[in-house]
């Protein structure tokens, strides 16, 4: 709780670190995670700091990594998807010989493997080239013999017809990609007019090919043509469609000479490529049982230089001035990371801190320290803003306030039972593996959520309790306290009537309250939704009006803590008078007309809501007697106090705050403007001097009218919001009201029509029936109105209560970690 | 189909993704840290922090060159991104992005093919946005005709293609001129399918077209002076669908010096500014930089409204224009020319 309430104290220190050790200090500062590092050099831009070369030292080396980590995924052979996780233990952040060493031996490492790599694509195109080249001998062969029988005759031909060598037939034979097949041909016919022969066949698949990233089945084809232009057009087009020609001998037996040329070279070069391969697999197999060292290794590196960089040096160079936030309850581990470092680097010179006193222009960050139960609360209240420093955090509140209001709107007791169940679940999943096998992003922030979802269950299963529900049935643990005996009524009226009516007046009939909650009996009778409604609507005003009442005080911590006393008896009073003079006498009506009337006088009972109609209107009608002798009075001293509690509260703040500003503007005149002299802060030693001391003018520059302006703002909003805030609380009722009517809705309509069933039969139907009810109910009574009912809480905490004392605008406090680096999840 | 009802059924994501592209483009801020630089190295470490990321540190060492073609890389990375998950009409849409740069690659590889350079020396200058299979052919036509029949008949440009026809044989002042020609039929096609969509697609998409139509008409007519192109021959360049069309590109079509066509723009508010004096006092711009600096501004327009394709083609202009801006403060840097470097082109302000 104390953890809780406020933000844990903060200091700024002023650490210097000597230039020697900066490094190895920082580095014991990011495995602690202690301090959060201010910027000093804002304006400087990144690449003009000072340990910029170190920083893109270690990002060339990241990009080695991304090398390696490539050729891993595409090249290594046997999975490794668990190898490259984070290694354990950790290692520490490296000195720079061992930096060095690694940025070398990654660097030989990329270097050796590219060759590696690159050797092995040129042997795998040229093989599959040469593979091409084999296919596309074969193939045509059987291409030739198909139409073997012409050459005889147009060898004659020729011989007649020979005008030239151009008259010639030549072939060109190649390999290209099916997908162009039809574009390549068309372009050829268009640019050659047609004379040319052209046959396309499919390459057949190679057994032996090895298994490479290009697997397409190309397709071979023969253009037969005459002349040499044409020639020339065929070559650039097979060139444009990145088509492999091949030399192409015109008798069959040179080519068969070739062939078995080919099929011996491909069978060397299968040879090698597999040397080459089983090489490469050693390189990989190296790079993985390292690379996860050197990963973080240098990470740690790059992110202690990025903090250097924002460092500022100082006069002499010797050392470095570093400014940070730091928890005044971790000074000492601060001091101890400190003599670490030092000592680990052999300085002689210690590294040492100083705490600087808080300046009003710098506000330090916001602590809680939580734990697992906690955290989830505390992130509720974050959502909406973080706390100021020094600012009352509603988490502690929250904590009990938001399972309670949940439970008010989702009041059931088996509902409640099934939510615990759950919860429970979810922790012993939780206890032994720490949140890790569960990759969902959903399932991980409900799992988040456990501890919340076992408050909420625990507190619904009370509020059932009290509403006496469970799945929409009664619980009759205790005997009803309404007896029908005494009534007397003879068999003939019990069986004639529909309904019938148990008059509380008749002794006997009614023996006191029940034990807990609401009595069972009132299930049955005809106006138990009236009763319900009236209660529950009451019920949410009474919770309502203490919850923002609470709010209100709260606030009192607020101004307590900063000093400001005039805030406590111009504003704090003023409102708190309004909402008690108003509100909270209606909720004193509301008690004092459950205790005062009882089944007697149930007739006479007056109406609450014109008797506060007549309060805030001041008239005074004679229908209506009134509750208690003199309540006419203390209704007008009430309305009065609320009335004048609004000037006070519209006009208090900005005249106390213009007076106070005259009269110290008075004093100022007559002294000298104070000299800055805490200067201690590197921030204020240079130009921030003449920022700050401007600043302190603009404070003296009182704005009376903003101040006024921003006040009655306020005012305006507190008091409409006072009402709709307390009419905004009625959503307690409502939702209760929808959730009970919808379980009941789902027993009527599902369980009941089944239970009605008898025999074998019945059975059958009624495990049917049960099992959709039991989906209905988990899907839409637990998940659904849970959600629902659980973000009218969030709003009824954020908006209603939270707007009474939190303003929400501070910053999280984020310390230097090597953890949250590492790993970021 | 210009119903916004339906537009994000099938065009949703694809929107949502350009316009979370589109928060990516460089700001003011970035610009100013990016005119500090020393070196390109600097300029590498600024653009990690930026949406670029790592895009250029896999570049061993750095030039200009690598900068360019590393962020080229990028846009076309980006736009095969959107053109493979486009859906009909956008697809077409996007495929009429492309069409010009296929325009200027044809004609690049003419013009390439006519001072004998090898095919393989052109490809990679050709832009990898407008590539096409048979790209690599082009050398082969002497005519446009030819060009047509044989190559370019199966490639999208082959619509663009009625006007440009002609038997003379392809020099170099031919092949601006079916440039050109391509340009005019390439506009008015867009514009028409442009129009035809309707909507809000219209309404952004119609303005930057014919905006982009009366620069050529302008830039045609500047250029033509001093070259023997005759009046009516420039006319026929023209580009129709502009704001200029039907007087200004009679006018424009008479104009034989600088002076009649800025008169022309004259009459025309929006180009008036363009071609104004400038300021004393401020410095002086090309007339191709203050025609930028028009249609980043008609750009940025587009993502003002909702439901239309015009944010795809505003992006690609915007990323090229960007990709310009830093090519140019990066020449700056190499060169030691610091007072130059603010002469880019803010997108964003």
């Amino acid at each position: 709780m104390g953890a809780l309430f406020r933000s844990e104290e903060l200091c700024l220190v002023q650490i210097f670190l000597q230039s020697g050790s900066a490094y190895n200090c920082v580095s014991e500062l990011g495995e602690l995670g202690v301090v959060e590092f201010r910027d000093l050099n804002p304006h400087v831009n990144s690449f003009q700091r000072k340990f910029v070369n170190e920083v893109r030292r270690c990002e060339e080396m990241e990009k080695t990594f991304t090398f390696l980590e490539q050729q891993i995924s595409s090249s290594l052979c046997c999975p490794v998807s668990e190898t490259l996780s984070i290694p354990s233990p950790v290692p520490s952040a490296p000195q720079p010989r061992d930096l060095l060493a690694i940025e070398e031996e990654s660097e030989r490492l990329a270097t050796e493997l590219k060759q590696v790599s690159e050797n092995r694509d040129s042997l795998r195109s040229q093989l599959t080239q040469l593979q091409q080249y084999r296919g596309v001998l074969i193939q045509t062969h059987s291409l030739i013999d198909s139409q073997a029988q012409p050459p005889p005759p147009a060898s004659l031909d020729t011989s007649l017809l020979d005008n030239g060598p151009e008259a010639h037939l030549s072939f060109v034979a190649g390999v290209v990609h099916p997908w162009k097949v039809p574009a390549f041909e068309r372009l050829l016919w268009r640019a050659c007019r047609g004379y040319f022969i052209i046959e396309f066949q499919e390459m057949e698949k190679n057994p032996n090919v090895l298994e490479t990233s290009d697997m397409t089945q190309w397709t071979v084809f023969l253009i037969s043509f005459w002349g040499k232009t044409i020639g020339q057009k065929v070559k650039k087009i097979c060139d444009c469609f990145h088509a492999n020609t091949f030399f192409y001998p015109e008798n069959t037996e040179e080519r068969q000479e070739l062939q078995k040329g080919l099929q011996s070279r491909i069978e060397d070069i299968t040879q090698v490529l597999f040397q080459t391969e089983s090489y490469l697999q050693q390189l990989l197999c190296r790079c993985v049982s390292i690379l996860p060292q050197w990963k973080v290794c240098v990470m740690k590196c790059k992110a202690v230089h990025s903090i250097l960089n924002m460092c500022s040096a100082s006069v002499t160079d010797k050392c470095l001035i570093a400014e940070a936030w730091c928890p005044v309850r971790k000074l000492l581990l601060l001091q101890s990371a400190l003599t670490e470092g030092t000592r680990r680097s052999g300085s002689i010179v210690d590294s040492f801190y100083n705490r600087l006193p808080l300046s009003s222009s710098s506000s330090p960050p916001t602590l809680f320290t939580t734990n697992s139960f906690t955290a989830v609360f505390q992130s509720l209240v974050d959502a909406y803003g973080v706390a100021k420093y020094g600012e009352v955090n509603p988490a502690a509140y929250t904590i009990v306030t938001f399972p309670f209001l949940f439970a008010v709107m989702f009041g059931d007791v088996g509902h409640g039972l099934l939510m615990v169940i759950a919860a429970l679940w979810m922790i012993l999943q939780n206890k032994d593996n720490k949140n890790t096998h569960f990759k969902n992003e959903m399932w991980r922030t409900v799992l988040a959520g456990r501890y919340l979802i076992l408050s909420m269950g625990l507190f619904s299963v009370y509020t059932g309790a009290i509403y006496n529900h469970c799945f929409s049935r009664t619980l009759s643990i205790f005997p009803s306290s309404w007896h029908l005996r005494p009534m007397n009524w003879s068999d003939d009226t019990l069986r004639g009537s529909r309904f019938l009516c148990l008059d509380p007046n008749t002794t006997g009939v009614f023996r006191g309250p029940y034990p807990l909650g609401i009595d069972p009996i009132w299930h049955l009778a005809s106006n138990h939704l009236t009763f319900l409604n009236s209660y529950k609507m009451k019920m949410s005003i009474i919770i309502g009006v203490l919850h923002m009442t609470f709010g209100i005080c709260i606030s009192y911590f607020n101004y307590s803590h900063s000093q400001q006393w005039f805030h406590v008896l111009l504003v704090l009073i003023p409102e708190l008078l309004f909402m008690l003079g108003l509100f909270g006498y209606l909720v004193f009506l509301i008690i004092y007309k459950w205790l005062a009337f009882g089944p007697g006088q149930s007739d006479r009972a007056p109406s609450i809501l014109l008797h506060f109609i007549n309060m805030v209107l001041f008239t005074d009608n004679k229908e209506t007697p009134p509750l208690y002798p003199g309540q006419r009075q203390v209704q007008s001293v009430l309305m009065v106090v609320v009335l004048t509690s609004v000037p006070v509260l519209l006009l208090g703040r900005p005249i106390y705050l213009y007076y106070h500003h005259t009269r110290r503007h008075g004093q100022c005149a007559t002294t000298e403007h104070p000299t800055i002299t805490d200067t201690s802060s590197i921030n204020t030693l240079l130009g921030d001097l003449e920022g700050g001391r401007r600043e302190q003018e603009e404070q003296e520059e009182f704005d009376a009218v903003e101040v006024f302006m921003h006040q009655a703002i306020h005012t305006m909003e507190y008091c409409l919001g006072c009402i709709s805030n307390t009419a905004s609380y009625l959503r307690l009722w409502a939702l209760s009201l929808a959730h009970a009517q919808l379980s009941d809705v789902l027993w009527m309509m599902v369980m009941r029509t089944s239970l009605s069933s008898r025999g074998m039969l019945g059975s059958v139907v009624l495990a049917g029936f049960f099992s959709f009810f039991a989906l209905l109910t988990v899907s839409i009574l637990l998940v659904m109105e849970g959600l629902s009912a659980s973000l009218h809480t969030l709003r009824l905490h954020w908006v209603e209560f939270q707007s009474k004392f939190y303003s929400g605008t501070g910053y999280k406090f984020s310390p230097f970690s090597f953890t949250s680096i590492t790993n970021p999840l | 189909m210009t119903n916004t009802l339906s537009f994000n059924i099938d065009h949703g994501y694809l929107e949502g993704l350009v316009r979370g592209m589109k928060a990516g483009i460089l700001t003011q801020q970035d610009y100013n840290n990016l005119a500090q630089c020393d070196t390109l190295e600097d300029m590498k470490l600024h653009l990690q922090c930026s949406d670029y990321g790592n895009l250029l540190s896999s570049a061993e060492d750095l030039t200009v060159s690598v900068v360019d073609s590393k962020l080229r890389e990028n846009l076309v990375a980006e736009f095969n991104c959107l053109r493979s998950n486009a859906l009909p009409l956008l697809s077409t849409f996007l495929d009429y992005i492309t069409y010009s740069y296929m325009i200027d690659n044809v004609v690049l590889l003419i013009t390439g093919a006519l001072k004998q350079r090898d095919v393989a020396e052109l490809l990679p200058r050709c832009h990898p946005l407008g590539a096409f299979d048979q790209m690599a052919a082009v050398g082969i036509a002497r005519t446009p005709t030819e060009l047509y029949s044989t190559i370019l008949v199966d490639t999208p440009l082959a619509q663009f293609f009625q006007d440009a026809v002609s038997e003379c044989n392809l020099d170099e002042m031919e092949a601006e001129i079916l440039r050109n020609k391509l340009y005019k039929a390439y506009l008015e096609s867009f514009h028409s399918f442009c129009q035809n969509i309707g909507g809000a697609t219209k309404d952004i998409m119609c303005p930057i077209l014919e905006f982009e139509a009366d620069r050529r008409a302008f830039i045609i007519t500047v250029n033509s002076f001093g070259t023997d192109l005759s009046a009516a021959d420039r006319s026929a360049l023209y580009p129709t669908c502009g704001k200029l069309h039907p007087e200004g590109l009679q006018q424009l079509g008479k104009a034989d010096d600088h002076q009649q066509v800025k008169a022309v723009a004259h009459c025309y508010p929006d180009y008036k500014t363009v071609f104004d004096d400038p300021e004393p006092g401020s410095e002086y711009k090309t007339l191709e930089d203050r025609f930028f600096e028009q249609e980043v501004k008609l750009n940025t327009l587009a993502f003002l409204q909702q439901f239309h394709f015009g944010v795809f083609y505003s992006y690609i202009k915007l990323k090229e224009q960007e990709s310009r801006n830093i090519v140019w403060i990066a020449e700056c840097v190499t060169q030691r020319q610091k007072s130059k470097i603010n002469n880019y082109i803010p997108i964003f302000h």
